[in-house]
């Protein structure tokens, strides 16, 4: 388990809502309001989308909106920055291949 | 088109900007603040180490803490912080547009300051594309925001403050940093933020660069490599480690596009791309200002500061205060801003080699070039003396504009003057009590109690203590030395915690009298 | 203004280098190589290799791959980083739809 419960300085980890989504269809645990990117990483998910010409992985790169590595199709709409985007429960979260959620050849 | 006019519009609420804001409320202006994120204060909710400088800039608090009083501040003054809110364009009469939700808002200003802070330099190689290579303010938002570790065994790129800091950080949240590289011959950032880091076991690599990063869907490991004097890895000289994520610390550069749109007048420096300021923050477009690292990047203490001036000058341009209140208020600041900006990392030294202290000491070259101070240098410093009793032994041997400790100290023990970036003395003629208020108040973690002869052949050292599980009086462990390398057998005698501690707990281990000068670290067995 | 044949003729004919396959443009997935050649085709400025290669011209534009392109076409040029031409800055900062920058104050719906 990667979550931090406690912390030396930051003390315990306030307690969350405990929500769930869809990541490709697979049901997982996440807290509302927490960066979609966060939840992903809590359950071992590192590759957030394939490039378009070189399909190649990308993940989380900056974590802060910047650097656009991270995004993914949320509620079918592609591009979502999903590092600053907080979960909502239900939320339908897919791999990016290029724009798309189809797998390209 | 709608357009809502403000006396004062602010871009960016992290701590030049929010400070700039408060500065400018407090004269009457009410200001709007800007910002893209979902909760204002930047960078600073992602600091959680003690702040150095002295009291007026808010030494030895964490940066969390600052970031919360500075909110409270806003808030008490009345600025106006609208947060999801992205400034798309900034255009020559001071124009604003802002993307608000689903919408793009027009605003104009008389004054308009941008405070847009820094962004992340990345350094390519091979694999760098790979989900687990990250950038360290990556890190730092996910373990310290969202509490979530961003690896589980971590090789760290770059030796500056923020390398050295976040490293700490990855240790304090449970993290493993197997390594960590720069391909500078030198460490860049305090030495003793290096020094906290070795005594817990990372190795340093300098001269030393990424080769690759290996893993075919996220990261599996590294290959680092010692490079030559044209900055090409040696054959020979590569060295692997498994690792789940590499963190990168190259620096960073101000986001100034914003500046650049304005028409404001541009310089391209080596400390990147920075709008021509005068010394009060006003760009070449009259009412446009920039305050913090967008104008050159150095420390968010200094940014504060910056910003404060920036409000205060701001507050002068729409006639809300005279010249002269302005002037004596800028410069009352720029008082505060020079002793942050003295002593070895001031900006004028940045790149250069400093042999000597201020006291004409030399420096540690082991400190720079492996992390740590050698056995056989640590006694040169002022703050490092003997005596049977119990007393500090204050390991701060670079000149360093900060001076809590002693304030800390009651029984005067600490000595450091007016000019806060002198090295601490220890004065013996001052009998120290033990209390540890010195050991928690340095924001460099380098000051130790030591006592001699507690019983038979053993003493006791004292030593700042910030990890989980906090070990408990009886504890059997071993103690390591300021290379982090293992030294002798220890066993727990006292833990303090205290709410003046402020989080650093005192854990004080007993180990053989001829142990004390060397055993800086304590773990469990 | 630079003499673009006298330039070209200064710093050589592009040579290929064992990294060149390296990516440098994270979001257009532009390589070193491609940025080098560009150089060498006479593509001296930022703004032009931008529109020539598309890099930095991604969702990201250009925020972490602006410092590196900027070094590459520094040492292919011989010149220091700070001398090659930076892009021009626009509006919008940040990625954003279309749809609402079409919306933007409702003009274009008219």
């Amino acid at each position: 388990m990667n979550r931090i419960e406690n912390h030396p300085i930051l003390g315990e980890t306030p307690s969350r809502n405990k929500v769930t989504f869809t990541y490709n269809g697979q049901v997982m645990e996440g807290y509302e309001g927490e960066p979609i990117s966060v939840a992903l990483k809590a359950n071992g998910v590192m590759a957030h989308r394939y490039t378009a010409k070189k399909h190649e992985p990308r993940g989380i790169f900056c974590a802060i909106g910047r650097c656009t590595d991270c995004v993914m199709i949320v509620n079918d709409k592609p591009n979502v920055r999903t590092c600053i985007t907080p979960l909502e429960a239900g939320m339908k979260v897919q791999t990016q291949y290029g724009v798309s959620a189809e797998k390209q050849d | 088109m709608k357009i809502e006019r403000y006396d004062m519009i602010v871009v960016g609420a992290g701590p030049a900007g929010l400070s700039a804001a408060i500065e400018a409320a407090k004269r009457g202006i009410k200001p709007i603040v800007f910002d893209e994120n979902q909760r204002p204060g930047g960078q600073l909710f992602k600091q959680i180490h003690k702040f150095f400088g002295s009291k007026e800039h808010k030494a030895k608090i964490r940066g969390f803490k600052i970031g919360e009083e500075l909110l409270a501040e806003a808030e008490q003054y009345g600025v106006k912080v609208v947060l999801n809110a992205t400034v798309i364009g900034l255009y020559p009469e001071k124009e604003v547009t802002v993307r608000i939700g689903d919408e793009v808002k027009h605003y104009k200003g008389d004054a308009v300051l941008v405070a847009t802070g820094a962004a992340e330099n990345m350094v390519n190689f091979k694999g760098w594309t790979l989900p687990g290579v990250i950038g360290a303010g990556a890190a730092q938002t996910m373990m310290n925001l969202h509490h979530i570790k961003p690896g589980n065994r971590v090789l760290m790129l770059g030796s500056g403050n923020v390398g050295l800091v976040v490293s700490f950080q990855l240790l304090q949240s449970g993290c493993e940093v197997v390594a960590l590289a720069d391909a500078a011959p030198r460490v860049g950032g305090y030495g003793v933020h290096a020094a906290k880091v070795s005594r817990c076991g990372v190795p340093f690599y300098l001269s030393h660069t990424i080769v690759e990063a290996e893993g075919t869907d996220h990261v599996t490991g590294v290959v680092i490599g010692q490079v030559g004097p044209d900055w090409k890895v040696i054959p020979g000289t590569e060295k692997h480690f498994d690792v789940d994520t590499i963190c990168l610390a190259v620096g960073l550069s101000p986001m100034s596009q914003l500046l650049k749109q304005a028409g404001c007048k541009m310089a391209d420096t080596k400390g990147g791309y920075v709008p021509v300021c005068d010394e009060d923050g006003a760009t070449s477009v009259p009412g446009v200002y920039a305050a913090g690292d967008v104008s050159g990047i150095e420390e968010a203490s200094s940014a504060m500061i910056e910003g404060r001036m920036s409000g205060a000058t701001i507050a002068e341009y729409l006639g809300y205060i005279t010249k002269e209140e302005k002037e004596s208020r800028v410069n009352e600041l720029e008082a505060q801003l020079d002793t942050l900006r003295q002593g070895m990392f001031a900006p004028k030294n940045r790149g250069k080699l400093v042999e000597k202290t201020e006291e004409g000491i030399d420096v540690s070259m082991n400190l720079l070039e492996k992390g740590y101070v050698a056995q056989d240098e640590i006694e040169r410093y002022p703050g490092v003396t003997k005596s049977k009793g119990i007393h500090p032994v204050i390991e701060c041997t670079q000149n360093i504009p900060c001076n809590p400790c002693q304030d800390a100290c009651k029984m005067g023990c600490i000595m450091i003057g007016k000019n806060i970036t002198s090295l601490p003395a220890v004065d013996s003629n001052h009998k120290c009590i033990g209390c540890g208020m010195c050991v928690a108040s340095c924001s460099g973690q380098a000051i130790f109690l030591v006592e001699e002869d507690v019983e038979p052949g053993y003493g006791e050292v004292t030593m700042p203590y910030e990890f989980l599980p906090l070990p408990e009086v009886g504890d059997k462990g071993m103690a390591y030395g300021r290379d982090g390398r293992e030294v002798c057998a220890a066993e727990v005698t006292k833990v303090r915690t205290s709410k003046a501690f402020d989080h650093t707990n005192l854990l004080t281990i007993k180990v053989p009298n001829e142990m004390l000068m060397t055993a800086r670290f304590y773990k469990a067995k | 203004m630079i003499d673009i044949q006298e330039k070209l003729k200064e710093i050589g004919p592009y040579v290929e280098a064992p990294d060149d396959y390296m990516l440098v443009c994270r979001c257009e997935e532009v390589t070193k190589g491609e940025i080098r050649k560009a150089v060498h085709e006479g593509f001296f400025t930022i703004e032009e290799i931008r529109r020539y290669l598309r890099s930095g011209m991604g969702l990201c534009q250009g925020q972490t791959c602006g410092k590196l392109v900027k070094g590459i076409v520094s040492r292919e040029l011989k010149v220091a980083p700070t001398e090659v031409e930076p892009a021009v800055s626009r509006a919008p900062m940040r990625p954003m739809e279309m749809e609402i920058l079409a919306e933007d104050g409702g003009v274009a719906h008219e």
